[in-house]
């Protein structure tokens, strides 16, 4: 059954005083769940702004974007109770210790279950000493399994992930990588991550470059491997 | 250095001018020093006004006044231990010309008056005032400028009074020796003494006066004196106190009071809002200093900028008081006369600089902060831990002290202290206990609820910060508000209902006899006639009355006066026995009083007390055997003291009766002639009275809403700044929330939830705090006794607590504006 995230002819631009910014045009693109996805390109390339698109928290300015699942088709808007995200800035609630903060959207949902939940997930990133920490007793690299296990731990269809190891040194962002592609494929999320590390991004099954309003694909290295 | 770091400075505080945290602090400042400051210019204003008028409106070194003339041996004595001695004497009569009458104080001097200050008169309206030497000749009669309005005579006219002709001779303007009648505003005439003996009032109607000359010393034995011989008379010397010392003592204290309150909102408003000063400051010091600026730079910046916002103020807040203090100062013309605006700079500098020292101590742990910065911490959140407890206790230890040393009613402030104290540790521990229990109960729900107590449980510390500060705002309103409403409703309540609308407060026998017969000539419904004597209550329990209670009330002004002391056999049909046992018939034991139960806390009297009153020429002793209270519904007329009429007996002393009449529209003529038969007969009609409380809950409601509404200002400002304190965290949890895939609906239902749980524990929080307070303040400090009205408390409470939880979602509506997109881009 299929389930991704179109999007089809989208252009994105902001009016600011007199100039007009346009970040891209005509910009094609299929997510698909289960599937990884990385994007790289410079500061300022509108990344950001595309995730923002593709989860539907904003519109663009022309161009359609549509939520495919199975027969449904969607408008993107809709997409929102499906996806989580994952912050370069790990944004946990500093008053919350490690568990409550992954347990946080469950709560929210009212889910009995919130706390095992919670824990399960903590000791699948590998955190199953630090469940009474809060997160200023937690190391960056750490802080972000935190956050990685309270994006998965309500199961969303896709994870989208604006630099997650931007604030992480190299050792750090390769444990982050690995968790992180492992936990989504083990859930079967689609994951997009916006990064500018190269370990993050040749882990990816599909990898895309913005630039100057353009996304172009980029050959991944399991294709490379395979051309060997 | 300095001049670079002013510029920039003022540079930074223009940019945060309009910025919230700014705003709200110059509101906080600016409403404290505007009541501070005009608070301390009145205060002055009327302190000097008390003794200027002391010293140039006694007339004397001292006056003695009592009820009779001194005896030929007491005058002798007197003599002999001061320099020189002027009798004066005063009765309140009724005088009528044609159809008018007016209430007017007629005073009889002698040849040697004036004997100290300047007798003010003209030889008519038009002409200016003269010195004048000495009073009016025999037969002559000077009337005041109103009392020659208000009756239409004229000067040259004849006045009659008891059918004896006056030549009204002069226009009196001002008497020398008017200290005490400063504050009354009765209507004044003047006559020579060798009148008064002719004109043959009773002569227990007359009050003596005796100006007297004499050195400090002499003074002195003139008061050892007089309490050996004359206990139950009255002396007030240039050494001694206003006799308004007393009234003015109790309104500072109720101001004394406010200003305590005001200081505690300030120091929650200001202490809430230096955590968004420290994250400001410290961001822009970190930012100086990774430019190669030193630490002092930040913490000199930081200082400048916040002496700017002061400074900016300071032209507004002083002609806003300037313009409160004329105000105030025209208003209490009425009580105080001839108060004279005058702006004091003295005073006004140590009002700013107290406060400034204040504010800067409220505002210190900004500094402090800077001082601990670094520019590694610049991106990093710095975590407040144990130092910021420290600070917050700090800052209440100084504002304690400050207010305990502000306020010179220690004993209030403490209580006061105490108050807040205990309503802080009610709310701390309702907000703990009712969060933890509601979160252990509710987790096995689902649902937006469990979800809030949970959050607010696990954000306990920042939240009890605001439920605190909201906490303390809502006590602080809701016991203002009560104070002021039951200060409000003591005032109303000597407005008992009449049953007649005249008034005869005042009848002697022969006068009594003569309306009774009067009112039977014109069928005129006399509804009830009590008789009573006057009694000065002079000791309790062989401790004089001074000794005995210190506290400033009512009661105890009104017992520096003789009372009326009614006698019967029977408790009365409008009063029930409340405590203790009225007498029996006919009984011998005669020395038995019974006390109106107010009078009984106000003077912390008990049953068993002896009281030793002062009656006619004798002491008398009387035991408290019951307590008494009014019961409406039989007639208005009702005594503080009441003794079995077996006493009489036993005392000398002129009877008097007390009665209400009612007279219709066209009767009301009547009235003239049976003044002019007696012009000594105290007689008002319910209209008179009835105006007088008017004017008098005019005023209060005046001073009530004035008050009321800066508090209110200032419990905005503090809500306002517990808002802002926590709306940075308060966006981020907003985003992280969508960020789950929730929508802004959910955000504002989390927000209104949050909100009512943090009103109902400063319901609750507020409610027990008002009711401590009361218990605690009402009747040691103002003599009032305490009766929570909870029907009235709740209401006003769920008034203001829906006003509360309304201003609070308003104001938290930008942290609802936040977005998933902000903690992409968000540091
Ligand atoms: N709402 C907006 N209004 C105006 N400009 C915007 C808006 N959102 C993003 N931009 C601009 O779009 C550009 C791309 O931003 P962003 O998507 O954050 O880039 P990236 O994440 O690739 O660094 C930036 O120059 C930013 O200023
Ligand atoms: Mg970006």
């Amino acid at each position: 059954m299929p389930c991704n995230i179109e999007l089809r002819n989208i252009c994105q631009s902001f009016q600011t005083n007199d100039t007009k910014v346009t970040l891209f045009e005509g910009l094609n693109l299929t997510i698909s769940r289960g599937k990884s996805y990385a994007i790289t390109g410079p500061s300022g390339a509108g990344k950001s702004s595309l995730l923002m698109l593709m989860s539907g928290l904003e519109e663009p300015t022309s161009g359609t974007g549509t939520y495919v699942n199975g027969e449904q088709t969607k408008p993107l808007p809709e997409l929102r109770s499906d996806i989580g995200f994952i912050f370069q800035q790990f944004h946990l609630l500093p008053e919350l210790t490690a568990l409550n903060n992954v347990a946080l959207p469950l709560k929210l949902r009212g889910d009995k279950n919130a706390v095992t939940k919670a824990k399960h997930w903590l000791e699948k990133v590998g955190l199953q000493h630090r469940f009474d920490h809060k997160p200023s007793q937690l190391s960056g690299g750490e802080q972000q399994r935190v956050a990685i296990a309270r994006a998965l731990v309500f199961e969303p269809k896709f994870i989208f992930a604006d630099e997650p190891t931007g604030n992480l040194d190299q050792k750090s962002a390769s444990e982050i990588a690995d968790i992180l592609f492992t936990c989504c494929q083990e859930n079967n999320a689609g994951l997009v991550a916006v990064t500018h590390s190269e370990v993050l991004a040749e882990r990816a099954q599909h990898r895309f470059s913005l630039a100057e309003g353009q996304l172009s694909t980029q050959e991944t290295n399991i294709l490379k491997v395979a051309s060997c | 250095m300095l001049i670079s770091n002013s510029k920039l400075a003022w540079h930074f505080y223009q940019q945060e001018f309009s910025s919230s945290h700014q705003r709200l602090l110059r509101w906080t400042q600016g409403i404290l020093l505007l009541f501070i400051m005009t608070l301390g210019q009145t205060s002055q204003s009327i302190q000097a006004y008390l003794n200027d008028n002391l010293q140039s409106l006694l007339g004397a070194d001292a006056v003695l006044s009592q009820s009779s003339a001194l005896t030929i041996k007491q005058q002798k004595e007197l003599a002999a231990i001061t320099n020189t001695i002027v009798q004066t004497q005063d009765i309140k009569t009724t005088l009528t010309h044609n159809e008018h009458w007016q209430r007017t104080k007629l005073k009889a001097v002698d040849a040697q008056y004036p004997l100290q200050g300047q007798l003010f008169t003209s030889s008519s309206l038009n002409d200016n005032e003269v010195v004048t030497q000495s009073g009016p000749e025999q037969g002559h009669i000077w009337l005041d400028a109103r009392l020659l309005a208000g009756l239409s005579i004229n000067i040259g006219d004849t006045l009659k009074i008891a059918n004896q002709a006056f030549l009204v001779a002069r226009v009196l303007h001002h008497e020398p020796d008017r200290l005490m009648e400063g504050h009354n505003v009765d209507m004044r005439a003047m006559i020579n003494t060798l009148d008064i003996k002719s004109l043959e009032f009773a002569p227990e109607l007359i009050h003596y006066r005796y100006l007297i000359a004499g050195s400090v010393s002499q003074i002195k034995a003139l008061i050892t004196w007089q309490q050996e011989n004359l206990p139950a008379s009255q002396v007030h010397h240039k050494q001694g106190n206003h006799p308004l010392a007393l009234f003015w003592k109790r309104t500072e204290n109720f101001m004394g009071l406010a200003s305590v309150l005001l200081f505690f909102m300030a120091a929650i408003a200001i202490n809430q809002l230096t955590q968004v000063h420290i994250k400001k400051d410290q961001y822009f010091s970190a930012i100086c200093m990774s430019l190669g600026a030193t630490k002092s730079t930040g913490i000199q910046v930081s200082i400048l900028k916040w002496l700017f916002g002061l400074l900016l103020i300071m032209p507004v807040i002083v002609t806003l008081s300037a313009i409160s203090h004329w105000l105030i100062i025209n208003w209490l013309n009425e009580t105080f006369t001839e108060i004279v605006w005058q702006w004091r700079l003295t005073s006004m500098l140590h009002s700013v600089l107290a406060v400034t020292t204040i504010f800067a101590i409220f505002h210190a742990p900004v500094w402090l902060s800077l001082r601990n910065n670094s520019v590694a911490k610049l991106f990093s959140n710095n975590k407040q831990g144990l130092s910021h407890w420290l600070s917050k206790l700090s800052s209440l230890v100084v504002l304690s002290l400050v207010v305990i040393s502000y306020s010179d009613n220690a004993l209030l402030t403490l209580m006061m202290v105490a108050a807040i104290g205990f309503t802080i540790v009610v709310m701390i521990l309702v907000s703990w206990s009712s969060l933890t229990i509601g979160e252990k109960l509710s987790q096995s729900f689902s649902g937006l609820i469990p979800f809030s107590l949970f959050m607010m449980k696990q954000r306990l510390i920042s939240k009890s910060t605001q439920i605190l500060g909201v906490g303390l705002c809502a006590f602080l309103l809701l016991f203002t508000l009560m104070l002021l409403k039951d200060l409000g409703n003591t005032m109303t309540s000597y407005q008992r209902q009449h049953d007649g609308n005249i008034i005869v407060s005042q009848a002697t026998k022969p006068q009594m006899q003569f309306i009774e017969n009067w009112a039977n000539e014109h069928a005129i419904d006399i509804r009830q006639a009590k008789p009573y004597m006057y009694a000065k209550l002079v000791a309790v329990n062989s401790q004089t009355l001074a000794e005995f209670s210190s506290k400033p009330s009512d009661s105890m002004a009104t017992f520096s006066h003789a009372i009326r002391l009614h006698w019967s056999e029977v408790v009365p049909k409008n009063n029930k026995v409340i405590d203790g046992q009225w007498w029996q018939n006919n009984t011998e034991n005669w020395q038995q009083i019974s006390v109106e139960e107010e009078v009984m806390t106000d003077l912390g009297l008990a049953l068993g007390d002896w009281l030793t009153f002062f009656i006619g020429q004798q002491q008398v002793k009387l035991q408290i055997v019951a307590s008494h209270v009014f019961q409406p519904g039989a007639g208005s007329i009702t005594f503080w003291v009441q003794m079995p009429p077996t006493a009489l007996a036993h005392i000398q002393s002129a009877h008097y009766s007390m009665a209400s009449i009612e007279l219709t529209q066209q009767q009301e003529t009547l009235l003239p002639a049976l003044w002019q038969k007696f012009p000594t007969l105290r007689m008002v009609s319910l209209k008179e009275v009835t105006e007088r409380f008017d004017s008098m809950l005019a005023m209060i409601t005046k001073v009530i809403s004035g008050f009321s509404l800066m508090i209110i200002i200032l419990a905005s400002v503090v809500i306002l700044a517990s808002i802002s304190a926590l709306e940075s965290q308060e966006k981020k949890k907003n985003s992280i929330i969508m960020s789950f895939g929730f929508t802004q609906v959910t955000c504002l239902k989390l927000n209104v939830i949050e909100w009512l749980v943090t009103a109902s524990i400063t319901a609750i929080g507020a409610i027990l705090g008002t009711y401590f307070s009361g218990m605690l303040i009402y009747q040691s400090q103002f003599s009032l006794k305490y009766q929570p009205d909870f029907i009235w408390l709740s209401i006003t409470l769920a008034i203001i607590l829906s006003v509360v939880t309304g201003l609070g979602i308003y104001a938290s509506r930008h942290s609802l504006q936040s977005s998933v997109k902000q903690l992409m881009s968000d540091t």
